[in-house]
């Protein structure tokens, strides 16, 4: 009620503005266009008189070009053209405004807007709580209430926002106890499990999403990260067939479509071949590195700029226990979007050993770099660490 | 509520926005001055109703209120406010609101500020002004409304990328705005000619202060953006051919063009389909950079292709400015003959020389911008367009510009005599050829040597032509002096940019405690690295102190930041001088107290900065120049009085 009383003042005022300035019109400021065209050519000939006077032009460049500032202004005097006003009806206008105005504001706003009462009701009058406060709160709620399972969905996710992936899980498996038949429940959870497991598809996580599936074949969550598990070993059909079915499953004005959509463009591209440009990176590690390294290490492999930003461009994590010895590094392996690997043109490989997987070099990080090449070769290099 | 009123608030900025096109048209066409009278005060109501949405939106900022998408993913609690308030233009929708608030800020300094013009010329204008308006009001209304709700309202908000969490973010988007949307005024000045049919001395003489205020804008506003992204991306780079970047130097390379073309027009009635041309140019440029930013067509094709709403909103819009636009000009084109002719050596040519040479700059400019988003869109594969191809291309362009722009202010309009014109230039030539043997000796490198040339050039001749005209004329008025400061500037830049590039010393090292290392007679010693943690952030902080011939001159402290929502960020440290810049950057941690450090030497890299702002005053000192600031009265006044 409140809102319509303050859109109905700002209509009136807004037509009170409209209708006053047709009662009474601006006047006019009293600057006729053919004056202004003669008091400018008068202004061009006391210039150059003034050059005249100071020796800048000689008398037959002054006489050709007062000629010249006469025949420009006729011309512009022959353009003008006198502009009769007459009487206008107010009355006429200040009623089509009247009516037009509100429809057109009211029905522009009625047909963007996506407010609704429900929105008004869930907008908390408080600042909202952060994520530590959220997840305090849900925890306090659970002590007392132990069995209430979106809770502890809640703080699963709460912890993993927050990093805390082993909090996390237990929250999940809590959950998980309370109420296996959740589709949602299990898709997180094993999104959750995933990321601690370095984004590997192994195990749990996989039945996880099976079940999920067999709860909810359309659900798309459960069918996106079916799509990324299919993209793990390399059934690029089966993950294109299940993205699908997610894109028909997502409403029209869901933001998801759109990543899913650039998602099966780029698996298309990579499919059809039409990668224009990777980097094949070979590496070999000596056996006294890997006697001397944990299995648990990683193998960060990344490409680089030749000159300017030092930030990766395109790069791969794995397991060390998992490499096979090569990569194959393409714009999908790209840090950001609008920075694609084939957009570089001279770059350094660079092939890291590390312990904590972390991005930024480690004191006890073992690294090579390669000379420079190009990116339109889509060179393959070799790069040995010992 | 408020945000669904300020929502509101820019339907009504739209509403008024065709009130402020149709009624007065109207008007015009049927003789009713009540109508034709409402151009300015609809243009009032719209800049007020776009200001409050604006307001509204910085409030949903600055309370935090998550329930609304934009802010949700563009800000969170732990930000501090003045980011909060910056962050309403740190992304899509936000932008394009300041974009339409500017235009019509713009419109209003227009409608108040042109009390020379006839109100019939300024009704034109202002109609001409609230289509466009319209255009942007309907793009933000229908593909990016910054009003929307979300569902589920989130506890907390995504960041603002740490990159614009500065105070470069606070002002150089604005200013860039005010340059990018500026040049819509010229545009708005030469299609209501173009409609009216009446291409005069009146439209030509007050377009040019509008134009060089425009134009000033948008150099501060690349000037900001280099200088930005020096000191906030970490790694000592100023300009990188980036779209993005290129986007804003096309239009600025025509609106160079435009406001040498002015002078032309104005003083001799020549060169009208060059000023008609540029003007529409370069207001269609600175459509297709924000086309280019704002579509996604720079991140990839296909995300441009998989949401294309707001790529062919602004695609289409362009087609309606660039194609009615031009067609308006072939309808008008014989209106704009030109009776007086000149000689090959004038006045004249030489700023013919200049438009012709600054169009090919930046059509060399587009062209590599555009050619690699073409050829992909196409399936034709990827290319890549860097620094190696602009400098290649656009350089060897612009050094005859360069020379050819203080030859230009020596010669006389319609005609000059080659032996007049050699003995005021040949003493000068002399000068500069003796200054740049003995500079010579000083530097060895030949693009240093070339820029050297180059600056020594440029100022001989600005310093004579000064001097020359106050021996002439017994003073000199702001026009000229701007433009003195204009070409200075351009020299200085040009020193700066070579000097810094050729003779700019980079290291990447690793530094102990206590460690010293020496560059050009700097030494700089690593003091270590504490740990620190601010309000939405936690990082490291170096401690290097640098010194020169034994005296401690700087204590660097460069930053390796972890933001809360886990993005990284290196803030470098930077000893700042005229002649040189001292950059540290600070690397990771290689054990045992050792670091690696990024240290650059940078020789007068703040003179492309300088240069930059005296271009921006020059213009701004031309735009107030005495012709316009008399009252018309006065004008006309003292012209009856003096003839």
């Amino acid at each position: 009620m409140t809102m319509i009383i303050w859109i109905g003042l700002m209509l009136v005022g807004s037509l009170a503005w409209v209708i006053w300035f047709l009662k009474y019109p601006l006047a006019d400021n009293g600057v006729d266009l053919q004056q202004s065209n003669i008091d400018l050519g008068r202004q061009r000939k006391l210039e150059l008189q003034a050059d005249l006077d100071q020796g800048l032009i000689d008398q037959e460049q002054f006489d050709q070009a007062l000629e010249e500032i006469s025949s420009t202004l006729a011309l512009e005097l022959g353009q003008t053209q006198a502009k009769a006003f007459k009487q206008s009806n107010i009355t006429l206008w200040s009623g089509l405004v009247i009516v037009l105005l509100p429809i057109f504001a009211t029905g522009v706003y009625q047909n963007l807007s996506n407010y609704t009462p429900a929105s008004k009701a869930t907008t908390p009058d408080l600042a909202p709580l952060s994520l530590e406060q959220s997840a305090a709160k849900l925890k306090q709620h659970l002590s007392d209430n132990p069995k209430d399972a979106e809770a502890w969905k809640m703080l699963g996710l709460s912890y993993f926002e927050l990093g805390k992936i082993k909090e996390s899980l237990d929250a999940y498996e809590q959950a998980y106890q309370l109420n296996s038949q959740d589709p949602r429940l299990l898709v997180e959870y094993a999104s959750a499990m995933i990321s601690a497991n370095d984004d590997q598809f192994v195990g749990r996580p996989v039945k996880l999403i099976k079940q999920a599936l067999e709860l909810d074949p359309q659900a798309p969550d459960a069918l996106y990260l079916a799509g990324m598990f299919a993209v793990s070993v390399q059934d690029f059909e089966l993950a294109k067939a299940l993205w699908n079915k997610a894109l028909n499953a997502l409403p029209e004005q869901s933001v998801d479509r759109q990543a899913l959509v650039s998602i099966l463009q780029e698996l298309s591209r990579v499919e059809s071949g039409n990668i224009s440009n990777t980097v094949t990176v070979n590496v070999v590690i000596s056996d006294e590195i890997l006697a001397s390294r944990s299995a648990e290490d990683f193998l960060m492999i990344y490409v680089k700029a030749a000159e300017g930003r030092p930030m990766p461009i395109a790069i791969q994590k794995l397991p060390i226990k998992a490499f096979t010895g090569q990569v194959v590094l393409s714009d999908m392996n790209s840090v950001m979007s609008e920075k694609l690997l084939s957009q570089h043109d001279q770059a350094l490989v660079v092939v890291r050993v590390s312990t904590t997987g972390s991005a930024m070099k480690q004191a006890d990080d073992l690294q090579v770099v390669s000379e420079v090449v190009s990116i339109a070769d889509n060179p393959s290099v070799t790069l040995k660490l010992n | 509520m408020l945000v669904e009123l300020g929502h509101f608030a820019l339907v009504l900025a739209l509403a008024f926005a065709c009130l402020q096109a149709v009624l007065p048209t109207i008007g015009l066409f049927r003789g009713n001055l009540a109508l034709a009278q409402l151009s300015r005060p609809m243009l009032w109501a719209q800049f007020f109703w776009t200001l409050i949405a604006f307001a509204v939106l910085m409030n949903a900022f600055v309370v935090d209120d998550f329930s609304v998408k934009y802010v949700a993913g563009n800000s969170n609690t732990e930000l501090p406010d003045m980011f909060k308030m910056s962050a309403v233009w740190g992304a899509h929708e936000g932008s394009l609101l300041l974009w339409a608030l500017i235009l019509s800020g713009w419109s209003v300094a227009v409608s108040i500020f042109s009390k020379r013009l006839p109100n019939e010329v300024l009704n034109h204008i202002l109609i001409i002004l609230g289509l466009i308006s319209i255009g942007f009001l309907l793009f933000l209304l229908l593909t990016s409304n910054p009003f929307e709700r979300l569902d589920i309202i989130p506890t907390q908000g995504r960041e603002l990328n740490p990159l614009l969490q500065d105070f470069g973010l606070i002002i150089h988007p604005p200013m860039l705005y005010m340059g990018y949307v500026g040049m819509a005024i010229p545009f708005a000045f030469v299609l209501s000619s173009l409609i009216r049919g009446q291409l005069d001395s009146t439209w030509l003489r007050w377009s040019r202060p509008w134009t060089l205020v425009a134009w000033a804008f948008l150099t501060f506003g690349i000037v900001l953006g280099s200088w930005w992204a020096y000191y906030e991306l970490g790694w000592g780079g100023w300009w990188f051919w980036d779209p993005v970047e290129n986007a804003s130097f096309m239009p600025w390379l025509v609106a160079t063009a435009l406001v040498h073309s002015l002078s032309v027009s104005e003083k001799r009635g020549a060169f009208k389909h060059w000023t008609v041309l540029l003007a529409i140019a370069g207001f269609s440029l600175s459509l297709l950079g924000t086309f280019l930013v704002r579509s996604g067509i720079l991140t990839s094709v296909h995300s441009f292709a998989a949401d294309p709403a707001r790529g062919a909103f602004i695609l289409v819009f362009l087609i309606l400015v660039v194609g009615g636009s031009l067609a308006l000009y072939a309808w008008r084109a014989s209106l704009m003959r030109s009776q007086n002719s000149f000689h090959w050596l004038s006045k004249e040519s030489g700023l013919l020389i200049n438009n012709i040479l600054l169009v090919a700059a930046m059509l060399s400019v587009f062209l590599g911008t555009l050619y690699p988003l073409l050829l992909d869109s196409l399936g034709l594969g990827k290319i890549s367009v860097g620094a190696p191809y602009f400098d290649a291309v656009f350089v060897p362009i612009m050094i005859p510009a360069v020379l050819a722009m203080v030859i230009a202010p020596f010669l006389r309009w319609k005609k000059d005599t080659l032996t007049r014109v050699l003995g005021l230039l040949k003493p000068i030539w002399l000068a500069v050829a003796v200054l740049f043997v003995l500079s010579l000796f000083m530097v060895e490198n030949v693009s240093v040597s070339l820029a050297v040339f180059l600056f020594i050039w440029i100022v001989l001749h600005s310093l004579s032509l000064l001097v020359n005209r106050i021996r002439q004329k017994g003073a000199t008025s702001l026009a000229f002096i701007g433009m003195i400061l204009a070409h200075m500037g351009i020299a200085i830049f040009l020193l700066g940019a070579t000097v810094t590039t050729q003779l700019g010393i980079e290291k990447d090292i690793k530094m102990e405690i206590d460690q010293p290392i020496t560059i050009k007679g700097y030494e700089f010693v690593f003091k270590g690295v504490d740990s620190f943690s601010e309000q939405n952030y936690q990082g490291h902080k170096g401690r290097i102190e640098a010194y020169y011939e034994g005296d401690l001159i700087a204590n660097l402290q460069p930053e390796k930041r972890q933001y809360v929502t886990g993005m990284p960020m290196t803030e470098a440290a930077i000893d700042p001088s005229l002649y040189r810049d001292l950059y540290v950057a600070l690397g990771e941690s290689l054990g045992e107290g050792a670091w690696s450090l990024r240290i650059y030497y940078k020789p007068l890299i703040r003179w492309i900065w300088l240069g930059g702002l005296f271009i921006s005053l020059g213009a701004l000192l031309a735009a107030f120049d005495r012709r316009y600031r008399l009252s018309a009265q006065r004008v006309s006044a003292q012209s009856r009085i003096e003839s």
